[in-house]
């Protein structure tokens, strides 16, 4: 037994000192066990870890790497086969009601919101062959350098059924990425358009979206103050013919000017 | 979309769902376990373990406790790190050159965008911390060290690390956004 185990008091500070490795992965073997035996029985402690996890995650939006793509065929054929876990006692997590997201996200979650263009730019890897990767390269280039500049920022907008629009720009290179995503297809022949939104101008289109593949914006000046989305015949139009299914303000990525 | 709804649907067995959350989680989870793994056979393997781990075990996601991607990064940050030290204490040396060796162009410049977003945000982040927290922060979480090795390979005491650790968790919360 510990010397410290004896003095009342001092092994549970002893043991609240270890929420930060935790949090970090950094306990191993009995220290850990034991650790997350405290957990079960102090709330405070687990408010507590939980919060500096989240601090920890963070750290993970910097890595992410697309995964290869043998590796897409053999988790999808395991899956087929794998049977799953009944939820644990205390029953399933209860139908929740979505916190509604805000409409602009704050710079601070900018890593967030990258990392999902980043995701999405990763989905389109895996559905195309080699032929096709030297268009995606060339867009993932485009990309890179607006994520790059050092004036680069991100928003999202979207309804409470989690479908959106994510957006990361930078005034300085006058571009932005845009990526649609829960839409899915539009009916028939027809296609999102994406659509520059200035005061006291006509919308300027900036491209038709292809599935979740994200866009790149060129050519915004300081005075863009939106970007909105419209269902259009295939093709797209010359203005936009329908109501936006999402708009999103420029002013929290540096436009709008 | 989002994860947080995909995983509901695929804890009810929804295979589509689960070929959704996997376009959307697999780069996080794999370039993740990568950067603690680093080998990259091995780095596979573990991903592989994880994302079929969210198909056995998405029932078990607390939407309560957090979103469903900081859950998913979570374990596998766990696994990675459980690898890394196993393999550590069988011996096997890390083989950090054997990587990037022979990869395809689109990979380079994924990692070009990878980069950048890490010189951007987090790397910046991480500048604001000081040497000796940025130390314990990044060999816990991207080394896959425990705290006891963090103290010996900084020669600082326990209770030090321990601090630095919080403190650098902190730190980077205020920077990347205190959200919580």
């Amino acid at each position: 037994m510990s010397p410290f185990g004896r003095l009342p008091g001092r092994r549970p500070r002893a043991l609240h000192s270890l929420a930060a490795p935790y949090a970090l992965d950094a306990l191993a073997g009995t220290e850990r066990v034991r650790f997350e035996r405290h957990l079960e029985g102090c709330g405070r402690c687990a408010a507590e870890v939980r919060a500096l996890s989240e601090d920890a995650v963070r750290l993970a939006w910097s890595t992410a790497a697309p995964a290869p793509h043998a590796l897409r065929e053999r988790v999808l054929a395991a899956v087929r086969t794998t049977a799953q876990e009944p939820a644990p006692s205390g029953g399933p997590a209860p139908a929740r009601s979505r916190p509604h997201r805000p409409l602009f996200v704050p710079f601070a979650t900018v890593t967030a919101a990258a990392a999902l263009v980043v995701a999405a730019l990763f989905a389109v890897r895996a559905h195309h062959v080699q032929a096709e990767l030297d268009t995606a390269r060339d867009r993932t280039r485009e990309i890179a350098h607006v994520l790059a500049a050092p004036d680069a920022r991100a928003a999202r907008g979207g309804d409470a059924h989690g479908r959106g629009v994510a957006v990361v720009a930078s005034v300085s290179r006058g571009r932005a990425v845009v990526t649609l995503s829960g839409y899915g297809e539009p009916p028939g022949d027809r296609v999102h358009q994406l659509w520059l939104m200035r005061p006291g101008a006509e919308p300027r289109s900036l491209g038709l979206f292809d599935g979740d593949t994200p866009l790149v914006a060129a050519g915004l000046g300081r005075s863009a103050t939106s970007l909105a989305v419209t269902v259009e015949p295939d093709g797209g139009s010359d203005l936009p013919t329908s109501e936006p299914v999402v708009q999103l303000g420029l002013e929290s990525v540096g436009f709008g000017e | 979309m989002e994860a947080d709804e995909l995983l509901v649907l695929v804890a009810g067995g929804d295979q589509k769902a689960f070929e959704e959350l996997y376009g959307l989680v697999s780069g996080p989870v794999f370039g993740l376990v990568r950067r603690v793994v680093r080998d990259p056979a091995q780095s596979e393997e573990v991903a592989q373990e994880v994302l079929l781990e969210l198909w056995r075990s998405a029932a078990r996601f607390d939407p309560r406790r957090g979103s469903a991607l900081s859950w998913i990064l979570t374990v596998a940050h766990r696994r990675a790190v459980d690898r890394v030290r196993s393999a550590r204490a069988a011996g096997e040396r890390e083989r950090r050159a054997a990587r990037r060796a022979h990869q395809p162009a689109f990979d380079q410049v994924a990692e070009e965008v990878e980069a950048g977003l890490e010189r951007e945000w987090v790397r910046r982040c991480l500048d604001r911390l000081t040497a000796l927290q940025r130390q314990s922060v990044t060999l816990a979480y991207y080394d896959g060290y425990t705290y006891r090795e963090v103290a010996e390979r900084l020669r600082l005491p326990l209770g030090t690390v321990k601090t630095r650790m919080r403190d650098g968790l902190g730190r980077l919360r205020d920077c990347l956004g205190g959200v919580a």
